[in-house]
């Protein structure tokens, strides 16, 4: 056996099938906030904020209460690991952090990606801030990643 | 049943539609659940444990839906199952939820049932993920073709069901097909689709779901509106394909049938049953299923329809609802034929009510029509006489 290959004996096909999500009033609600660049969360019936908002109290079950709370845009790690060595598909594309955020205000964290520059400058209380995109589509990509708040310049 | 009596103290279920856009997977089923709690007087802490039912994951390709979905459902801290049996999913999940209550196990127990179907492809995930799905109905065609050869039914039988289910679905504020000119000529001009089953024989793709809160006796007693009482519950299960399988008559759905019959006392189903709603996705699986569990004998089946005993003014009403042929939320649509079943004999179907319905009927199947569950409801604990 030869290792040759004549590409007229190779045939590569595709196959994908493209889901759909609709989002419902409470994820829409803050991905429409998300391309105003602003993090909002919700609420719940014992005064909690969840950031990412869900519709629910995820203890209870009851529903949150009606209207979005504005938080943040700065806040703090809660718990992070180091991607020491990221792929083409990581969202930053040097060494990063991908983070537990708990946002001013919130109650819950949020996972982003903290662009950290080493790893040393990585602690459970640092104090991180949003980068923005400059076109933002309301997904949870119009923050490009955080970064410790000081460096944002 | 020889254990505990069971009553369903809530029903829920969304508006059906093509697309339900203006909700998530997740408010979808709050949705139904919260009309189920709120029929039932119930809060999330009430419940004891949840039963979630939906068709192929493969359909919005969530895999194991009941993860995400369990907290959405009050389910922190609770038993939590999902029941997967194709289509008749929504009619095992309720009549299992039923069981935990029937063995002592819980005193209430939510059961939901859903699909998204615009969320995804339904007959690509049937297909596994392959090309070439020749889709439900061009599975069940040739089981169709069987019966009608069998008991030389005129062509004609499949639109009067296509039409009566439509004009039932009209009654139904919930119903997802609403067509108000329905006609023998509109179904016969439509499409075919697969020999000899046309478009508006065909049921729709539908986004809904649908909840059930079961409960004990004392969960019923405290229940603000009236209990349907769980008289009897039946699954059988069959290979999809196997020599000399008569896919017309499954013998799984006749010993479904038998099994559920028995178990409450009934030796004259189509005497002893007010009011029936069964699994009916494609117009001619009416007469089939009346056969294939024995309400009627061999070529009775489309006799009935013929007559017009199968109208909701008839002597035995099949899918007042609008049944499966109006709204098709797969997964929900076994669950909302005991559903509407249960609301028949608690008196609160509304304008789709059969006058004086004390026993009824709710059927689903699934699958290569090989998955049944049956459930008989009683208005009271001894309503069949």
């Amino acid at each position: 056996m030869t290792e040759q290959h004549d590409d007229r004996h190779v045939v590569t096909t595709t196959l994908e099938f493209p889901y759909r999500r609709s989002l419902g009033p409470v994820i829409g609600g803050f991905a429409r906030a998300l391309a105003e660049e602003r993090i909002v969360g919700v609420r719940t019936q014992a005064g909690d904020v969840l950031v990412p908002p869900t519709e629910h109290d995820p203890r209870t079950g009851e529903s949150v209460r009606d209207g979005f709370v504005d938080v943040g845009p700065a806040g703090e790690v809660q718990s992070w690991t180091w991607v020491s060595e990221p792929t083409e598909r990581h969202p930053i594309r040097r060494p990063f952090a991908f983070a537990l955020i708990r946002l001013d205000g919130a109650d819950t964290a949020l996972v982003h990606a903290v662009d950290a520059e080493a790893i040393e400058v990585m602690r459970t209380g640092l104090r991180v801030v949003p980068m923005w995109r400059a076109e933002r589509t309301g997904r949870i990509t119009d923050i490009e990643c955080f970064v410790p708040a000081g460096l944002e310049g | 049943m020889s254990a505990r009596p069971v009553a369903v103290i809530g029903v829920g279920q969304t508006h059906h539609k093509k697309a339900r856009a203006d909700v998530s997977m997740i408010g979808l089923v709050r949705e139904a659940a919260e009309r189920a709690l709120a029929d039932a007087g119930c809060d999330w802490a009430d419940i004891d444990a949840v039963v979630l039912g939906k068709a192929p994951d493969a359909f919005e390709g969530v895999m194991q839906p009941e993860l995400f979905l369990a907290d959405a459902l009050g389910g922190a801290g609770k038993p939590m199952l999902r029941v997967h049996t194709a289509g008749s999913v929504g009619g095992s999940t309720f009549i299992y939820g039923s069981h935990l209550v029937n063995a002592g196990i819980h005193e209430r127990v939510l059961t939901v049932a859903w699909e998204k179907q615009s969320e995804g492809n339904a007959q690509w995930g049937l297909a596994g993920g392959r090309s070439g799905g020749i889709g439900a109905g061009g599975a069940f065609a040739p089981f169709i073709r069987k019966y009608i050869r069998d008991t030389d039914a005129p062509e004609y039988i499949g639109w009067m069901v296509a039409v009566k289910d439509r004009q039932n679905a009209l009654k139904n504020p919930y119903a997802h097909l609403k067509i108000a000119d329905i006609s023998i000529e509109k179904v016969k001009e439509s499409e075919m689709l697969w020999d000899p089953l046309r478009f508006l024989e065909s049921c729709p793709s539908s986004d809904g779901a649908c909840a059930m809160v079961v409960g004990s006796e004392a969960a019923a007693a405290a229940a603000p509106n009236p209990p349907a009482w769980v008289l009897g519950t039946a699954v059988r299960t069959e290979l999809s394909t196997f020599p000399g399988r008569d896919a017309t008559r499954p013998q799984a759905g006749v010993d479904c049938a038998h099994a559920l019959y028995d178990s409450v006392g009934i030796t004259n189903p189509r005497e002893q049953i007010d009011v029936a709603e069964l699994y009916v996705p494609f117009s001619w699986y009416e007469p089939m299923w009346l056969e294939g569990h024995d309400i009627a004998g061999p070529g009775e089946g489309w006799r009935m329809v013929d007559d017009g005993a199968t109208e909701i003014e008839g002597s035995f009403p099949v899918n007042p609802s609008g049944g499966v042929l109006s709204s098709n939320p797969i997964g929900a649509s076994g669950m909302l034929r005991m559903a509407e079943a249960a609301l028949q004999v608690r008196g609160l179907a509304g304008e789709h009510q059969v006058e004086g319905a004390h026993v009824s009927l709710g059927q689903a199947y699934g699958g290569n029509a090989q998955y049944f569950s049956m459930a008989i409801f009683g208005s009271t604990q001894d309503a069949v006489r």
